[in-house]
């Protein structure tokens, strides 16, 4: 070791260790006890240092005897009060007292087992024999003095705490030999526990540390911790801080957090808020004229059927559908209205309109906004939770979230429509090439899907989008073209979250959503 | 939408020309379909379409089309859909057809070249248009038989369950109409159709023989059509006039594409149609719409010339008549899509192609926002991960068992009628129970546990117009060894606190709530919500060993409050 490492080591002893080596400032070679006598420290705290000063190198065990120490369980230390059950029977018995074993159990507050293995023992000894009704008797000529004996060992053992079995007569020793505690066995009256005592003495590295020490000399009190009470004395000046080992694992702390796909939302959120975009909300139950006749989509559309939305049971109708919306979209339905429209051409029923179902599309928000007087030009948004009639699997979460919206405008195009996917695809996606492909929605005309290049999976769709139909629009009050846009965020959800199944995106595990971690503007 | 099956070589010789699978790809764009695999070894293609209102695209004839008149840039000329033509042949309708199955168009196709492929798609497309098209056969179902085999007139009538039988197709053995609905695996699928009626619909040559019993199953004799067939008698019934004719006109014009002579049928009606009663089939009559090439331009946002209007459109099959003060678009028989002139637009800018369009950013200035619910949704969310809570997204569709020990007497559920799995058949009604969802399924998270949630709930509410609401409720739990009432409140003393809401705590009855530890939380006599301590049973019932707390507060209701 050179005289830096030694240094470094110096600076990174805890008090314990310091005080441990100068205690062989005056001997090299120190037994256990000496340390103890020397330092001041008490056994676990000796262990704990010299065990670190071992591993160190500066310290070596040069000698090693073990002891046997004999001390009193618990059971020894109630007979010591109480005496042992057969001398409390034998006394008994003696003051001409009349009982039972049951009696000795029910009051005499003992174990069942232990009464029933000292009568046992008594019994075998003929000291008692059970005599007519269960009552003990005692034979006064057999000699009882090998229960007094052990009586004497366990005073004797009491009184001297923890004791060297060596220092025991003989006899006395073979009396505790029989009776102490073994793991896993009844219960016994003494415990012997093993001692090592070992003799220490300080390796070449321990000398010159020593050495290192004694030289610095001053500072010898460390401080573990800055206490108020130090600041308010100024007793911190007197002090040495310890060097901590930084290279430790830290305890795991539990923060409260965000759910990571709610963060994923935010960021989603407030990128829309800073494009200019304004919330919209709208409900879960919605009926079927906000989501999907206001939408102009045919009632005999194969996506309104009912393998394809949930119908709610009670009540399975809202009571009217608002004036005067009704009437112009079923004009729109039935032959165009008044928007230029040939229209589906067909009879419009207004009760199937009022039909309850649970939102299949977040389009339906947008219409409601159309009707309620959105402002223009006006740029909405809103995060909609949809519900489709698919069986669940890795693809298909019982409900999930739609980020859908609408941008009104007297400038609203085929070109500005495309110009607004590709913002989406710049600052949503962070993508830099696009492809815009044709595409059907019953409610846009013409329609767009966006597809992206993502960096690590490829070409990807990203969202749909159209110009309203006038047939949508005009019914509901809104005279501008209006973009309706959608976005499938759940995918890149999974990519930031790195998951694979849809449904870990609403897992109920504390484990899983306190480590999943999540990477937003990557 | 649509996925149908292609042989590459088929689709190649329907376009004329040989296409890399790159440059198809790219092509099939025009037709709004994508493929979604190419298998080279087999010469199968699989392609998707999106365009529900465009079933002429649903078959390879379809598809090729819209790919090779853009590569000629000049449409079909489909002679035989003139007006005027006269038919040799009739099909007479019955009266009493108009309650059932009033409608049918009908033509004829000589000279086929059949082979193993055509046969396919022929197959192909019949059942596409009929399932999807004619929604399960209800409004159109469609026949192709024999032509040589055929003695005209036919008639179109109706027969009692056990007046004739025949073989149907698919069985050896003749069976009655009412034994055809029982036996046929065809009868056990569309029988409903018919099933409603005392009699069911036939078509019966003049020599007495079955041509099929519509819209169930052809005869075995002269409705099945092979490898060897030359000429074909095509005919589709249906509910629907419209979707009938358009029907026809698809198969014709697929037919013609494939070198056939299309001979027109006469439909005779005893009753009025909207075509009258004489009806020649496959049936035109040239419909077109009126364009303003300035709305046009307007709606692209480009300024489109008429002669690069004409070239695009005439490029996807329509034709285009007038100049810049009016123009007219005559489109195609095989289509009955266009409602509208902005049609027209996306028509244009498919055939022109998206990518030649230049992305403009709107110009229009807005100011963007949250809405005020949201906003206090965020600053309660804020506080709670403050307090050291992690947050929870929960599903709102769930199984009524996970609510019921929640409900109060009589309290109900907004529930799915049509339920595909009793695990998603209700919408919750408060956010609690998807954090003890949490609970149930965390026991070997390191505790403390300190979960939230604010999300959407849906409760019945017979005073509003849809007869539901939605509200959007917070909902906080604790779960350690000695989570308790104290603790809980704490949390939401200071919640409400930052929220600017003066609460008072009322004793109440929460059937979550152990009786004497449960709390409303009242801001001037209206409820805001409840806060407990979860009873055991209600703990025990899902397998949670360890105490819990919670609350649960409408932020609606905070909302109204602290609005003044």
């Amino acid at each position: 070791m050179t005289p830096s490492e030694q240094n470094k080591l110096i600076e990174s002893f805890h008090p314990l260790e310091n005080k441990l080596l100068l205690s062989f400032s005056r001997s090299a070679n120190l037994a256990a006890a000496d340390i103890i006598a020397a330092s001041g420290l008490d056994e676990s705290r000796l262990d704990m240092a010299t065990g670190w000063l071992t591993a160190k190198g500066l310290l070596a065990v040069t000698a090693e005897e073990v002891s046997s120490l004999v001390s009193l369980t618990e059971t020894g230390a109630d007979y010591l009060k109480n005496g042992t059950p057969e001398v409390r029977i034998i006394a008994a018995l003696r003051e001409g007292k009349q009982f039972t074993v049951k009696d000795i159990i029910q009051s005499w507050g003992m174990d069942p087992s232990e009464v029933s293995s000292a009568v046992g023992a008594l019994k075998e000894s003929k000291v008692v024999r059970v005599v007519q009704g269960g009552l003990l008797e005692l034979n006064p000529a057999v000699d009882v003095s090998a229960y007094d004996a052990l009586m004497t060992v366990i005073r004797h053992a009491a009184s001297i705490g923890k004791g060297d079995l060596t220092a025991f007569p003989a006899e006395e020793r073979s009396l505790i030999q029989g009776n102490f505690h073994k793991r896993g066995k009844g219960k016994g009256i003494f415990r012997i526990t093993e001692k090592k005592n070992r003799t220490y003495s300080l390796t070449p590295d321990g000398k010159d540390v020593l050495r290192l020490i004694q030289e610095r000399g001053a500072v010898t009190d460390e401080a573990s911790a800055l206490t108020p009470e130090m600041l308010k004395q100024g007793a911190w000046k007197n002090v040495r801080f310890r060097a901590y080992n930084i290279s430790l694992s830290p305890p795991r702390a539990s923060i409260g957090r965000k759910h990571p796909y709610r963060e994923f939302l935010d960021y989603v959120k407030y990128q829309f808020v800073s494009m200019g975009f304004e919330e919209m909300r709208g409900p879960l139950v919605e009926n079927e004229f906000w989501d999907m006749d206001a939408l102009f989509m045919p009632q005999f559309h194969p996506a309104r059927n009912i393998h394809d939305v949930y119908f709610v049971k009670e009540p399975s109708q809202c009571r009217e559908i608002e004036a005067p919306f009704g009437k112009q979209v079923a004009a729109a339905h039935k032959d165009g209205g008044k928007t230029g429209s040939s229209g589906w051409r067909y009879a419009f029923d207004v009760e199937r309109a009022k039909r309850l179902i649970l939102r299949s599309q977040g389009t339906a928000v947008s219409a409601r906004t159309m009707a309620a007087g959105p402002k223009v030009p006006g740029k909405y948004f809103s995060i909609a939770r949809c519900f489709r009639y698919d069986s669940v699997d890795a693809t298909h979460a019982p409900d999930f979230n739609q980020v859908e919206g609408i941008v009104l405008g007297s400038d609203i195009n085929f070109t500005t429509l495309l110009g607004l996917l590709k913002l989406f695809g710049q600052e949503v996606a962070k993508a830099k090439e696009f492809q815009f492909r044709p595409a059907y929605f019953p409610f846009t005309e013409p329609s767009v899907e966006l597809h992206v290049k993502h960096p690590d999976l490829g070409w990807m769709e990203l969202g749909g989008a159209g110009i309203f139909r006038p047939e949508v629009t005009l019914p509901l009050g809104v005279d501008v073209p209006v973009i309706a846009w959608g976005l499938g965020l759940d995918r890149m959800a999974m990519i930031a979250m790195e998951i694979k199944d849809i449904r870990d995106l609403f897992s109920r595990d504390l484990d899983f959503v306190r480590t999943k971690k999540i990477q937003l503007n990557k | 939408m649509p996925t149908i099956d292609i042989k590459k070589k088929d689709l190649d010789s329907l376009i004329g020309r040989k296409l890399s699978v790159e440059a198809l790809e790219k092509r099939l764009m025009l037709a709004k379909a994508e493929l979604k695999e190419y298998n080279a070894a087999t010469d199968d293609l699989k392609v998707e379409l999106s365009d529900s209102n465009r079933p002429d695209l649903w078959c390879a004839e379809g598809v090729a089309r819209q790919i090779r008149i853009a590569l000629t840039g000049k449409p079909e000329e489909y002679s035989f859909f003139r007006p005027g033509h006269k038919a040799t042949r009739i099909i007479r309708v019955a009266k009493d057809m108009k309650p059932v199955r009033p409608y049918i168009a009908a033509c004829i196709a000589f000279g086929i070249r059949m082979n193993d492929d055509v046969l396919a798609q022929m197959i192909q497309s019949q059942d596409k248009l009929a399932e999807i098209f004619g929604r399960q056969r209800s409004t159109v179902s469609i026949g192709i038989y024999e032509m040589d085999k055929i003695a005209f007139p036919i008639d179109y009538r109706l027969a009692a369950p056990d007046e004739l039988s025949f073989t149907p197709l698919g069985m050896d053995e003749k069976l009655t109409l009412g034994r055809i609905l029982e036996r046929h695996p065809k009868g056990v699928q569309y029988g409903g159709i018919v099933k409603p009626f005392r009699k069911y619909p036939v078509l019966i040559d003049s020599m007495n023989r079955v041509l099929s019993f519509p819209p169930i199953i052809n005869s075995a004799e002269i409705g099945e059509v092979k490898t060897n067939t030359r000429n074909v008698l095509v005919e589709v019934t249906g509910t629907d006039q419209r979707m009938a004719a358009l029907t026809l006109n698809i198969l014709a014009v697929n037919f013609y594409d494939r070198g056939a002579e299309i001979d027109p049928v006469q439909i005779v009606y005893p009753y009025a149609t909207d075509k009258g009663t004489r009806v020649t089939c496959p049936y035109d009559a040239p419909a077109s719409i009126k364009l303003s090439l300035a709305k046009f331009s307007q709606a692209l946002g480009e300024d489109v010339s008429v002669a690069d209007l004409k070239k695009r459109l005439t490029a996807y099959g329509h034709k285009v008549k007038g100049s810049a003060t009016g123009l007219s678009i005559t489109y195609p028989p095989y289509r009955d899509d266009i409602m509208h002139p902005m049609d027209m637009v996306e028509d244009y800018a498919i055939s022109r192609g998206y990518e030649s369009f230049e992305p403009v950013m709107p110009q229009e200035s807005t100011v963007g926002g949250l809405s005020k619910i949201e906003l206090m949704s965020d600053s309660a969310r804020g506080h709670l991960v403050g307090a050291g809570f992690q947050e929870f997204v929960s599903n709102i569709l769930c199984s009524r068992e996970e609510l019921a020990d929640g409900l109060a007497a009589g309290e109900g559920l907004v529930e799915v009628d049509n339920v595909m799995s009793l695990a998603y058949s209700v919408l919750r009604n408060r956010v609690l129970p998807s954090l003890l969802n949490v609970e149930a399924a965390s026991s070997k998270a390191f505790y403390p546990h300190r979960t939230f949630e604010a999300g959407e709930v849906a409760v019945l509410d017979r005073s509003a117009n849809m007869g539901t609401r939605t509200d959007l409720n917070l909902a906080a739990l604790i779960a350690h060894p000695t989570a308790n009432f104290s603790e809980m409140h704490s949390t939401l003393d200071v919640l409400l606190y930052y929220l600017g809401v003066e609460y008072k705590l009322e004793p109440a009855e929460d059937p979550l709530f152990l009786a004497g530890r449960c709390g409303k939380i009242v801001v001037n006599g209206d409820a805001l919500g409840f806060i407990g301590e979860v009873r055991p049973e209600v703990l025990e019932r899902r397998q949670i060993n360890m105490p819990c707390a919670a609350f649960e507060i409408n932020l609606n209701a905070v909302l109204r409050l602290t609005k003044r």
